[in-house]
């Protein structure tokens, strides 16, 4: 076979594996808001959030219980991207890279403070407070955050294109806030820690993704995410339950009860998932390029309101349906520009 | 300080001469450094290099086809040469210029 033909099929095989990925990505992050929901409704968190609100108030019980939530879900994760180093024969790797703290890891362990007790916090409280629809997709908000981030930080340029998405991606936000908004004034009861926890969920993936870069642009993509969750499991475990514990709130007590077969089920599929959308995610990047990585994985919106209906039978309102289809759409706009990964996919 | 660190540290750290090298000469000596010798070792260790290459740090300057099968017989063989970004990262990750 001759060199243009060889450069031809590699490429090919690239693209075709790299959407593979990257699509892989947006059906986990998807089925994750399914346990993510379902989970409320089980013992101990349902128990809990009943225990805590006849004392605090149904909003700190939420919020409390939330933070129980997503420390099992961040466990859960741990324990899925420990099977997957595993099996890969990547626990060398990731010694080696944990080490690296200053050059390297200091990144996954700041990178996870933005994403687990802002971003994925916020989505479970979005997901408690309104709905897995909705919290599915306010996360789509989040490259707004993250290109403005990297415009004041490292001075990326954004260009005309990506202006443009950012823009179609506002509006869609808009539309998905303000839809809810507006039926949640007429009825008089604004839930507005839900609608702050869907802000959240986009800034903090925002910020989360322009800080790992930094680190994991110079690891292994599987070592570096497993760091980045063990630095959210301390965080969880070792530095917020202890001290809500220590407030008087009953954590210990109920996070002993998850032990019943149908949790314990809910909680590592919720782990699976979710810890699997992350890896599948950066194996696209290097074969299709980041930005289409990114416009792929974001389908993963559409791919929760399906699951939602499938599952729980559930038609989210039609402003959520318009404003997480301009998202998507934005998406694309502003990420399919970026061709410098491309290129060398083009080959010539 | 061999097979202490990371892969990818090292794969740049190679690279930071600033000479062209083809994925099969850092692919091989990094398999012997950190004993990954098998099959599915020097695959993992070529996808770094690709990551590598799409993260702007190192930049695909030639191909060619693997006639005698010296990597991957009848597949194409490239040949990288580290970037400008790429020595920004290499010395964030405290390696030494060369």
């Amino acid at each position: 076979m001759d060199l243009k033909a060889l450069k031809k099929q590699e490429s090919k095989r690239k693209i075709s594996k790299g959407y593979m990925w990257a699509l892989f990505c947006a059906v986990f992050w998807g089925i994750w808001y399914l346990p993510g929901t379902v989970v409320w409704a089980l013992n101990p968190f349902d128990q809990m959030q009943a225990a805590i609100a006849e004392t605090g108030g149904d909003g700190t019980a939420l919020v409390v219980t939330a933070v129980l939530i997503t420390a099992f879900n961040a466990l859960t994760v741990m324990l899925a991207l420990m099977i997957w180093n595993g099996v890969l024969g990547k626990y060398g790797e990731l010694g080696r890279t944990l080490k690296e703290f200053h050059p390297c890891s200091k990144w996954f362990f700041l990178a996870s403070i933005f994403g687990g007790p802002i971003a994925i916090l916020g989505s479970f409280i979005a997901m408690g407070f309104i709905g897995g629809a909705f919290a599915a997709v306010s996360g789509l908000l989040y490259p707004v955050v993250g290109s403005i981030l990297a415009y004041y930080w490292y001075g990326e340029k954004i260009s005309k294109r990506a202006a443009m998405g950012i823009g179609v991606i506002i509006i869609g936000g808009i539309t998905i806030f303000g839809g809810g908004l507006l039926s949640d004034l007429s009825s008089g009861n604004v839930q507005w820690i839900g609608y702050l926890g869907g802000l959240m969920a986009a800034a903090g993936w925002g910020i989360e993704g322009a800080i790992a870069g930094k680190g994991l642009d110079i690891s292994e993509p599987d070592a570096g995410l497993t760091l980045r969750f063990l630095g959210e499991n301390i965080i969880w475990w070792i530095i917020i339950v202890p001290l809500l514990a220590l407030f008087g709130y009953p954590m210990y007590s109920f996070a002993l009860q998850v032990f019943e077969p149908m949790t314990l089920l809910v909680l590592i599929f919720a782990g699976i998932t979710f810890g699997f959308c992350y890896v599948c995610w950066y194996k696209s990047f290097p074969l299709i390029g980041v930005g289409r990585g990114q416009g792929i994985g974001n389908l993963y919106g559409l791919c929760s309101i399906i699951f939602i209906f499938l599952f729980f039978g559930q038609v989210p309102q039609w402003t959520i349906l318009v404003g997480g289809t301009l998202c998507v759409i934005g998406s694309f706009v502003m990420f399919t520009e970026d061709a410098s990964a491309l290129e060398t996919l083009r080959g010539e | 300080m061999i097979g202490n660190r990371p892969i990818k540290f090292r794969i740049l750290e190679l690279f930071l001469d600033g000479k062209e090298y083809w994925n099969y000469e850092i692919v091989s000596k990094i398999q012997v450094e950190y004993g990954m010798n098998s099959g599915y070792g020097r695959d993992s260790i070529n996808f770094d290099i690709i990551e590598l290459a799409s993260g702007g740090m190192l930049k695909d300057v030639e191909q060619k086809v693997d006639e005698e099968g010296i990597y991957k017989k009848d597949f194409l063989l490239h040949k990288y040469v580290i970037t400008d970004f790429g020595r920004v990262r290499g010395s964030d990750a405290c390696l030494k210029y060369v």
